[in-house]
């Protein structure tokens, strides 16, 4: 895939690329002599994990090339690359999506979960990924972990055949299937004991 | 992925214009899940030099009930369609279909306008890079008639006859079966007339044209969706069958019955339904109805195993259907 720019933020008139929004809206302002900026289209804003990204994108670019080669999310990973695999899931906007099949340009405005933020935020099912070791080479766990935690988001206390069901997008090689709903169920019951603690009686 | 414009769209007139201006030479985009595969793999002599997204045109993604009419906005995914309670009372082959479409992942990004624009499947005419310039592109001959042909149409070919490639969507026969109209930015057609195979294309749509809403009738009776695939997931269908019957003292009164997978376009199995009009369901009238089905079967050399699927798929629709008391 072509890489047509790097993240950052470049002038729209003049493509002169700049860190921060400030520095573009400066050099607009004095070579340009105009205040308002544009916004082409490639320009997005979106959330990753909590954290604010204001970028250029090409067309082409998928979002999971802007995650994983460009902003350094390397949790998700491409297999297939065709939608078939379940390896690049990431959550957008609480729904579990193929990021090789999404293209970065149409995410503007979305907030996106990757496998990265489930375990910065300690999520109960990475401890129990680990214990139940539902993986073997580990190169699909990620996509797993990420499409069990959306199905956690909505359905806080699935039935083994709702995970498999959720699960059946995620490929793995290593066959280690007969671990994840053991593992999942694990973790549903931590998160459900953890809310029953924090809402008063 | 080579480059391309990209526009998004803010209204279906934008949509349109877009398109027009391109002359055939853009592609619309919601999903994603198919046109971006086909543009990866650049299985077309011609990479598009646009896409238009019509994601971001507001009020197509819903699903209405109006007096027992159901509505579905373009927009609407699959995943949506299929945990939907009405959709689920009422039109039970149609949320089947749904839920037994690819995985959830595909479900959550797939919208059912999507769905029924697909292209065909056929692994000479999807081969990547074009190494196959076959008939439905303009070459000339149809590499599955002579090549490996177990996944490809046993009711003939399409585009001249020639054309052996089929439409894998699970959400079209449910529709033809539930006698949908399928409404684009300019007019309404029934979902049976919407397919039509041609060079390059599969639909009536002209190419400044885009589906906006797919409205069901009230149901006349209960309907029921089969799909036979190698796997659970993620698979296209081998062959999957939609009916629809209704019944009054036991007898049928109306029938629809629609095939895919089979063919170029989804396969109305008409026969069927006039072996059944008339009689109770039971196993003897769906086993003749799916010898009816099958009457007109032409195989290829390796795709003989489809017709009984195609038989086994609609004896078992049929006999699903025979729920009077469900609607």
């Amino acid at each position: 895939m072509a890489v047509a720019a790097k993240p950052g933020y470049s002038c729209p008139y003049c493509a002169t690329s700049f860190n921060t929004v400030d520095d573009l809206k400066d050099h607009v302002l004095k070579v340009h002599g105009t205040e308002a900026l544009p916004r082409p289209e490639g320009y997005v804003k979106l959330t990753v994990n909590g954290q604010a990204w204001e970028l250029e994108v090409a067309p082409n670019w998928t979002l999971f090339y802007l995650l994983h080669d460009q902003l350094g999310y390397t949790g998700a990973k491409t297999f297939c690359d065709r939608g078939a695999c379940g390896s690049c899931t990431v959550i957008i906007d609480g729904r579990p999506v193929l990021s090789c099949m999404t293209l970065a340009i149409e995410c503007d405005g979305k907030n996106i979960e990757t496998a990265e933020g489930i375990a910065a935020a300690k999520h109960p099912l990475i401890e129990a990924y680990v214990k139940h070791h539902a993986m073997q080479c580990g190169y699909c766990t990620p996509g797993f972990v990420v499409t069990a935690k959306a199905l956690l988001d909505r359905n806080p206390d699935p039935t083994v055949e709702e995970i498999k069901e959720a699960l059946a997008g995620n490929l793995c090689r290593c066959g280690t299937y007969p671990q994840h709903p053991i593992a999942i169920i694990e973790a549903a019951k931590k998160v459900l004991a953890a809310r029953s603690e924090n809402t008063p009686a | 992925m080579r480059s391309f414009a990209h526009f998004n769209a803010a209204t279906v007139d934008e949509a349109v214009s877009v398109l027009r201006r391109y002359g055939g030479k853009a592609t619309v985009i919601a999903g994603g899940t198919d046109v971006l595969g086909r543009m990866k793999d650049e299985i077309l002599p011609a990479y598009p030099e646009a896409l238009v997204n019509i994601k971001t045109i507001p009020g197509l993604d819903f699903i209405d009930e109006i007096d027992g009419v159901i509505i579905i906005g373009a927009l609407t995914r699959l995943e949506d369609i299929a945990l939907n309670r009405a959709v689920q009372a009422s039109c039970p082959a149609l949320a089947e279909a749904a839920r037994r479409t690819a995985s959830t992942h595909l479900r959550e990004m797939g919208t059912i306008g999507g769905n029924i624009c697909q292209d065909v499947r056929c692994w000479y005419y999807r081969n990547p890079d074009n190494r196959f310039s076959c008939l439905k592109k303009g070459g000339g001959r149809c590499y599955a008639i002579n090549g490996d042909n177990r996944y490809h149409s046993i009711f003939g070919g399409s585009v001249d006859q020639g054309c052996y490639a089929v439409h894998v969507s699970d959400m079209a026969p449910a529709l033809v079966a539930l006698d949908a109209a399928i409404k684009t930015s300019r007019r309404e057609v029934r979902a049976e007339e919407f397919f039509k195979v041609g060079m390059l294309r599969t639909t009536i749509l002209d190419d400044d044209e885009i589906v906006t809403e797919i409205k069901i009738p009230k149901p006349v009776g209960w309907s029921a969706f089969f799909k036979f695939a190698l796997r659970k997931a993620i698979d296209f269908p081998i062959v999957n069958c939609a009916a629809m019957m209704a019944l009054a003292e036991g007898k049928v009164t109306e029938a629809r019955i629609c095939l895919n997978a089979v063919h170029g376009t989804p396969y109305r199995a008409r026969k069927a339904e006039e072996v059944m009009i008339g009689v109770s369901i039971n196993e003897d009238t769906a086993e003749a109805a799916g010898s009816a089905a099958i009457s007109a079967a032409i195989p290829l050399t390796k795709n003989g195993y489809m017709v009984q699927i195609a038989k086994t798929m609609v004896k078992r629709a049929i006999l699903a259907c025979n729920c009077p008391d469900k609607l």
